[in-house]
C-alpha cells in the first residue's frame, strides 16, 4: 500500500520538459500584462476617471450630510425660539392677569383703608 | 361588596372616568374658534413638558426675564393660554366659560382667591389644584369687559417663583401664598 503511493508519488512529481514554445509563451504574457495592468487577473488599479468619480460621489454625499446636518439644526433653533417666544409670553399674559387681581385686591382694601402692599 | 345589579355596576363604571377626570391638574379646554373669530387679536399658546423643555434651552441666563422665567418653568409640565380680546363689550357670553368652570369645581382644585373690580368691571378667579400640600395645578379665568383670558399651568408650580418673576416683570407681588383659606366648592 505505502510502496504504491510512493511509485505513485514519483510517478507525480517527476521532472518534465516543458512543452514547446513555453519560454517564449510566458515571456509574451509578461510584457502584455506590463503594458496593461488593468488586464491583469485579480487585480484593480483605478484610473484617473475613477478617481474623479469616486471622489465627486464622496463629496456629494459629505456635502449632502452636512447639509442636512445644518437644516435639522436651523429647525430645531427656530422651533426652540418659537417655544421660548412663547413661553414668555404665557408668563406675560399669566403676570398680567395676576396683576389685574392684584390692582383690584388694592382698590377694595384702599377703599377699606387698608394697605394691601405691606 | 359584590354588586348584584347592572345599574350599580354602570354607576362605577360612569364613576371611574369622572375620577379620573378630576384628579387631573391639566383642564381640557373646550373649543374657542367661536370666540377667536370674533375676537380682533387672540393668543393661543399649548406647551407641553417637551416644548418647555426645548423652550429652557434657548433661555438666556444672563437675561434676568429669560432668568427667571427658566427657573419658574422647571418642574412644569406644560402651559396652556388662551387670550381673546374684543373690539366691543360683551362679546362673550358667562355661558362660553361653563365647560371650564365645570372642570374647576372638581375635587382638588380650590379656589384661591376671586376678585371683582367696579371700576374696571374685571374679575379674576385663581384655582389651585395641590396634592400631598404641593402646588400641581394652577388655573386664572380674567374675565374683562373686552378681554378673556384663560391660563392653566400644569406641574410643580413654586409660588416663590412665579413672585420672582412678577418682580422681575415689573408686576407687584402678589401674596398668593397669604390666601390660606380657599373658597370651598
Amino acid at each position: 500500500m505505502t510502496d504504491d503511493l510512493e511509485s505513485k508519488l514519483r510517478d507525480a512529481l517527476r521532472p518534465a520538459a516543458p512543452r514547446e514554445n513555453f519560454e517564449e509563451r510566458l515571456m509574451a504574457r509578461i510584457a502584455a500584462a506590463q503594458r496593461d495592468p488593468v488586464k491583469r487577473r485579480g487585480a484593480f488599479t483605478p484610473t484617473p476617471a475613477t478617481w474623479w468619480f469616486s471622489a465627486a460621489m464622496a463629496a456629494t454625499v459629505i456635502l449632502a450630510v452636512g447639509v442636512q446636518h445644518h437644516r435639522v439644526d436651523q429647525e430645531n433653533r427656530e422651533k426652540g425660539l418659537e417655544a421660548r417666544r412663547q413661553v414668555m409670553q404665557a408668563l406675560r399674559v399669566t403676570n398680567d392677569k395676576l396683576d389685574l387681581a392684584y390692582r383690584a385686591v388694592r382698590d377694595q382694601s384702599g377703599a377699606i383703608g387698608g394697605d394691601p402692599g405691606a | 361588596m359584590i354588586m348584584h345589579k347592572p345599574w350599580k355596576w354602570t354607576l362605577w363604571l360612569a364613576l371611574v372616568p369622572a375620577l379620573s377626570f378630576a384628579a387631573n391638574p391639566r383642564l381640557v379646554l373646550p373649543d374657542f374658534t367661536a370666540l377667536a373669530n370674533k375676537a380682533s387679536d387672540s393668543v393661543t399658546i399649548t406647551l407641553d413638558a417637551s416644548m418647555l423643555s426645548l423652550a429652557a434651552r434657548f433661555l438666556d441666563p444672563n437675561d434676568p426675564d429669560q432668568a427667571a422665567a427658566e427657573d419658574a418653568i422647571k418642574g412644569l409640565q406644560g402651559i396652556v393660554v388662551r387670550s381673546y380680546t374684543f373690539d366691543q363689550d360683551a362679546a362673550y357670553k358667562a355661558s362660553d366659560l361653563d365647560g371650564v368652570r365645570s372642570q374647576l369645581t372638581a375635587p382638588g382644585w380650590n379656589r384661591l382667591m376671586e376678585t371683582r373690580s367696579q371700576k374696571s368691571h374685571a374679575s379674576v378667579e385663581i384655582f389651585l389644584m395641590t396634592d400631598a400640600n404641593k402646588a400641581v395645578g394652577l388655573a386664572v379665568i380674567a374675565s374683562e369687559p373686552r378681554q378673556l383670558t384663560i391660563v392653566n399651568i400644569i406641574g410643580a408650580i413654586d409660588l416663590e417663583k412665579l413672585h420672582k418673576i412678577e418682580g422681575r416683570f415689573g408686576v407687584p407681588k402678589l401674596d398668593l401664598g397669604a390666601t390660606k383659606a380657599p373658597v370651598s366648592h
